[in-house]
């Protein structure tokens, strides 16, 4: 089998998620497979620690520095093509979002998205995707070519080691450059003067559960007495109740405190994606089956309202 | 410009799942079906749009409660509903509605296709780039902010990290939307009242897509509460030894390390 994971970079280093493709893919490989790392970037230093690969297919250009999704679609589609790979491996990430179902449109692969397990049965691979923000498991079995689409934080990363730089090709990424419609214009990175979660050694994290704006100040009176800074999930900040630099998971911050109290979070894959190395994590939810319960060392099915009072009631006892 | 903006009806996010038995599918009788959080936030972003530029808007929706959200939509200000009629009960493929979705934007001559970044039940893939490679349009997916250039859009892209993107995406195109412009705006009982009286059209589906070499063997649950140790659901209790806890790991209050 021959499977070809496509990495990540930015201004010419590789992103770890593209260890844990590697990761992913070294977990499925049989003696005898072949795994194939692509890079798209601009620089070829990056492909020199991708040792856990058996070789790599490098599209370098400056232009690359921070690479479209349009563009590395048009790349990933040109090589699929060319290797005809049993397997692509792209992860869940802004940019795999929009290359691997592009890639799978125009090669009419089958494509299976929020990719939370690997195994192998005989010739064929069975993967597991979380779906209903991982409230459900679904099940495939894939008994011929495909592209996965990989969440990010479930897999191991593979260790970088070195890569014969006999074992490194390269393409030409100008004509794919060239046929670009979608123009990058720049990029922002955020203000952290005020906030930096990722700094955080304790983190208070609401969720759906917390209900309404106003509740959020029974959570931000617990995270000043705990010395830790309030955060929320994705809905509490489309909601507007925290501000967005306050927000954990895909498209917020990726944190790891020492203390993370999660309040009414379900879990979805996008959150635990930024949260479940946390070195303690204790989850409060009325339901059983939250998949945060999956990530946390303690849970507590108990009514969060009644479970913030009693605790902000001992921590002021304790402060007194 | 004509806008075409996608609206999905999935079951409530914070709903408990029952699977059947056989693990084809899940139990829908006791679901509470709502639109999917991300449409919603790209039909506010749909509206945004028409208020800045004057295009017109057509919504089509697709799932149980198609009626009651094309009304919505309608009292928010698109112009024209459609309703797909939904093939079945199995998860949604994305994939297939992009076939479905193409077709029909290009009988409108649609110029624009917005739709929410991701939907719960899309294991097969996301929706926008689906519908840019099944139309050759270019896509963007994670937006959180459109502004109308006349022949192009500017798009403000989320990375994670509190990172932004931006970029200029020519039109035809296929937006993704993880938040609107603005928070979607509150309707009036009497604007839904007088949408009630709304045509809505239908859309003929694609055919079902084969998908060679993948079969869904089953849904399950995960296993309930894995790895985490119970502190149980008596508020009380729970405090007591979350305390203890903190205690013992040098996190108590004030213990700032």
């Amino acid at each position: 089998m021959k499977i070809l994971v496509c990495t990540e970079s930015r201004s010419g280093e590789l992103d770890s998620v593209s260890f844990e493709m590697l990761g992913a893919a070294r977990a499925i490989a049989a003696p005898g497979d072949e795994i194939v790392a692509l890079v798209v970037g601009s620089s070829q230093q990056a492909a020199t620690t991708l040792g856990a690969a058996d070789r790599a297919i490098v599209a370098i250009d400056d232009a690359l520095a921070i690479p479209t999704a349009e563009t590395a679609a048009r790349i990933v589609h040109d090589v699929v093509g060319a290797e005809s790979p049993d397997l692509v491996l792209v992860p869940y990430s802004a940019t795999g979002l929009d290359v691997a179902p592009d890639v799978a449109g125009r090669t009419g692969l089958p494509l299976v998205a929020y990719v939370m397990a690997l195994s192998r049965n005989g010739g064929a691979i069975e993967a597991v995707s979380q779906i209903y923000g991982g409230k459900v498991l679904a099940t495939a079995e894939i008994s011929g070519p495909a592209i996965l689409m990989i969440n990010p934080g479930v897999f191991p990363e593979a260790a970088p080691s070195p890569l014969d730089a006999g074992a490194i090709a390269s393409i030409d990424p100008a004509p794919a450059l060239a046929a670009a419609r979608v123009m990058l214009l720049g990029e922002d990175l955020p203000d952290l003067a005020d906030i930096d979660l990722a700094a955080a050694d304790r983190i208070v994290c609401v969720g759906r559960g917390i209900g309404d704006a106003a509740s959020i100040d029974l959570a931000r009176e617990l995270a000043d007495l705990l010395g830790a800074e309030i955060a929320g999930s994705r809905p509490v900040v489309d909601n507007g109740w925290l501000p967005k630099l306050r927000q954990v998971g895909k498209s917020g911050r990726k944190v790891k405190p020492k203390l993370y109290l999660a309040l009414g979070v379900s879990g979805a894959p996008e959150h635990l994606e930024g949260m479940s190395r946390s070195d303690l994590i204790i989850a409060v939810n009325t339901d059983a089956n939250a998949p945060i319960f999956n990530v946390a060392h303690y849970g507590a099915t108990c009514d969060l309202f009644d479970l913030v009072e009693a605790l902000t009631d001992r921590l002021r006892g304790a402060d007194a | 410009m004509n806008i075409l903006v996608l609206l999905r009806m999935m079951p409530d996010p914070a709903g408990e799942f029952e699977v059947l038995a056989d693990g084809s599918g899940l139990d829908r009788e006791w679901l509470d079906f709502q639109l999917n959080d991300f449409d919603d936030q790209a039909l506010e972003e749909a509206i945004l749009i028409k208020e800045a530029s004057g295009a017109t808007v057509t919504a089509v929706a697709i799932g149980e409660g198609v009626n009651r959200v094309l009304q919505m939509a309608t009292a928010r200000g698109a112009d024209t509903v459609l309703a797909i009629e939904t093939p079945d009960e199995g998860l949604l493929s994305s994939r297939w509605l992009a076939a479905t979705i193409a077709r029909v934007a290009a009988e409108r001559g649609t110029d624009l296709i917005l739709s929410g970044v991701q939907a719960a039940e899309d294991w097969l893939g996301q929706f926008a780039p689906y519908a840019g490679a099944a139309l050759g349009w270019p896509h963007v997916s994670g937006t959180s902010r459109l502004t109308f250039q006349g022949d192009a859009l500017d798009v403000v892209q989320e990375r994670g990290g509190g990172v932004v993107a931006r970029y200029r995406v020519p039109l035809p195109a296929v937006i993704g939307v993880q938040t609107a412009t603005k928070a979607p705006r509150y309707v009036s009982g009497s604007k839904l009242r007088e949408a009630a009286k709304v045509a809505i059209g239908r859309v003929q589906p694609e055919p079902a897509l084969p998908h060679p070499g993948l079969v869904l063997k089953g849904l399950a649950l995960p296993a309930e509460g894995q790895g985490a140790e119970s502190l149980g659901n008596v508020a009380e209790q729970v405090a007591d030894r979350i305390t203890q806890i903190l205690a013992e790991r040098g996190l108590s209050a004030g213990a700032r390390t």
